[in-house]
């Protein structure tokens, strides 16, 4: 544990040593309170719906997932590509640690630092508070899943930069993964057939989102969540295996 | 200590490391020689857990570098080639971390850094970020690094590489000292740093364990035959005869006659039987011996001689 603790810290120093951290937080933050005021503003004019500007935030625009798709691979690409270029990685498997403490290290770190990113949007929620009562539980609900959904892609964003020695190329096959997720959301609204309606329900990340910004928390969908953070985890903990017998 | 048994690995088809086998024991300078390419860092990869080897087992103090990976890795101290280091953070940050990394417990941390740092002789650049430091004062950290857990065995990938000389004069001081207490084995291309340090020569070439000996016997060539020249003041015939008849010279070969002095150039078993014999035979046929030299094969030669008598038999086979 103090290994995985110590490696999760030492990525989150590093991630604040490159400006690309500043940029992606910045970026967000800009945006996002844009984003924020936008809905606000819609939603002020007279004769609109009575929906929370919470869950309009959290699921119902596409903002939210062009970000998401976007972050996660820029918060994960440097974790192993950047070890591998540089040959760290050397000393890093050669270090009494196992390489699953390295998985869950890098994995931790790159968790804590989407938490961070996501810290201060938390003042939008207290914000709407001073001036309209809030229902709190929607938005917790919110947060849980922006929680498991960045599970799911940070560790699609960790496989990919297990699987490249470029950051650039870690995060644009990250990318490309995390679209096709999203696309498959996409294809469970256009779809009309009813078995593949059902199927595609269960892997529907947008809908759940929209779930749980309502306060929705709907068991398929965090299984969903927590299997695919598993099975990437487990993709990048191979990744990282197979650099033993190469 | 080092236990090598049957080690190989390929990539692809291609042997990079064929049926490699030694040990090393406690306390031990062993140099690991070879020219580029020849598998030196793919060894010390598979001993350092890094690679795992396609046959064959590592085993350190008993213990298998394949089952017990985690254990092993603790008692190694490893400086990859080329160094490896993080470039953005500090020293300090560095040490720090892969102080962790090794489990030094937090309360023994800053005392642990600080000494290797001074062993180093890196407290200067201590608050440096590592980037920005030269490339002797990384190789440094490299080293503090490898020192860290203070663990029994040092590996150091060719320590000395892109150095200026007076780093490597300093670096190579420093492995001497290690080597009190530490078992070490160490990589190069460069000869005269195996005659410096070690006690002991692993020669590895295209993947296979041409040599194990000492530096003397390295000195000796693989047949342990060393030159002895030698001046007689007489003609050349008389001479020769002379020399003929001195037990153990299996090659004589006539250098120049100038002055009344003939010169030789005598092939020879190490030792000193051979001059010893040479000057009785003088003294009895009454013929002054005026030069009398023993010549050492280079490292360079016997080095050439071990790796290239090896590719000439290939292409003879």
């Amino acid at each position: 544990m103090r290994a995985v603790l110590a490696i999760a810290k030492k990525e989150i120093l590093s991630f604040f040593f490159t400006p690309m951290a500043y940029i992606v937080v910045a970026s967000f933050l800009v945006m996002n309170g844009f984003i924020f005021s936008v809905i606000l503003a819609a939603l002020s004019q007279p004769g609109s719906s009575s929906a929370s500007p919470m869950a309009i935030f959290f699921g119902g625009t596409m903002f939210f997932w062009i970000y998401m798709i976007l972050m996660a691979p820029v918060v994960t690409m440097r974790l192993g590509a950047e070890e591998r270029k540089s040959g760290t990685l050397e000393t890093l498997m050669t270090a009494p640690v196992s390489d699953m403490e390295v998985v869950a290290g890098k994995y931790l770190g790159a968790l804590a630092l989407y938490g961070a990113i996501w810290l201060p949007t938390l003042l939008y929620g207290w914000i709407l508070s001073r001036f309209s009562p809030v229902d709190w539980g929607p938005v917790w609900t919110g947060y849980l899943g922006v929680l498991t959904v960045g599970m799911f892609f940070l560790a699609v964003g960790l496989f990919t930069s297990f699987a490249s020695r470029n950051q650039v190329v870690a995060a644009i096959m990250a990318f490309g993964i995390l679209v096709l997720l999203i696309t498959l959301s996409i294809l469970s609204i256009l779809a009309t057939d009813p078995f593949w309606k059902g199927i595609l329900e269960y892997v529907d990340l947008w809908g759940a989102m929209q779930n749980f910004a309502r306060g929705m928390v709907d068991s398929r969908q965090l299984v969903y969540c927590l299997s695919g953070t598993g099975l990437f985890l487990a993709l990048a903990y191979q990744a990282l295996q197979a650099r033993r017998w190469a | 200590m080092i236990d090598v048994r049957n080690l190989v690995k390929r990539w692809g088809d291609k042997e990079a490391v064929s049926h490699v086998s030694f040990t090393v024991g406690r306390g031990e300078i062993v140099g690991f020689l070879g020219p580029n390419g020849a598998g030196k860092s793919t060894t010390l990869r598979m001993i350092t857990g890094y690679l795992r080897p396609n046959a064959g087992e590592v085993f350190l103090d008993g213990r298998s570098v394949s089952q017990d990976s985690k254990a092993v890795r603790a008692m190694i101290g490893y400086l990859p080639e080329n160094n490896p280091l993080y470039e953005d953070l500090r020293v300090r940050e560095y040490l720090e971390f892969r102080a962790a990394l090794k489990g030094i417990p937090r309360s023994a941390r800053a005392k642990r850094i600080q000494d290797v740092l001074d062993a180093c002789e890196v407290t200067e650049v201590a608050d440096r970020i590592v980037g920005t430091c030269s490339k002797g004062y990384r190789q440094r950290v490299g080293l503090s690094d490898a020192l860290l857990a203070n663990p029994p065995l040092l590996i150091l990938d060719e320590p000395t590489v892109g150095l200026d000389p007076g780093q490597v004069v300093h670096t190579r001081h420093l492995i001497k000292q290690l080597a009190a207490d530490h078992t070490v084995i160490l990589s190069t291309h460069i000869l005269p740093e195996v005659e410096a340090i070690c006690s002991r020569t692993l020669i590895l070439h295209q993947g296979r364990l041409l040599f194990d000996g000492t530096v003397a016997d390295l000195h000796r060539g693989l047949s342990g035959a060393g030159h002895v020249l030698c001046g007689v003041k007489a003609a050349r015939e008389i001479a020769q005869t002379c020399i003929a008849s001195v037990p153990g010279v299996s090659q004589t070969v006539f250098l120049e006659e100038e002055g009344g002095v003939a010169r030789f150039r005598l092939t020879a078993p190490g030792g000193t039987a051979v001059p010893e014999a040479l000057f009785w035979a003088c003294a009895q046929a009454n013929l002054p011996l005026v030069e009398l030299t023993t010549e050492k094969v280079s490292l360079e030669e016997a080095f050439l001689s071990i790796t290239t008598r090896e590719s000439a038999q290939e292409v003879l086979a």
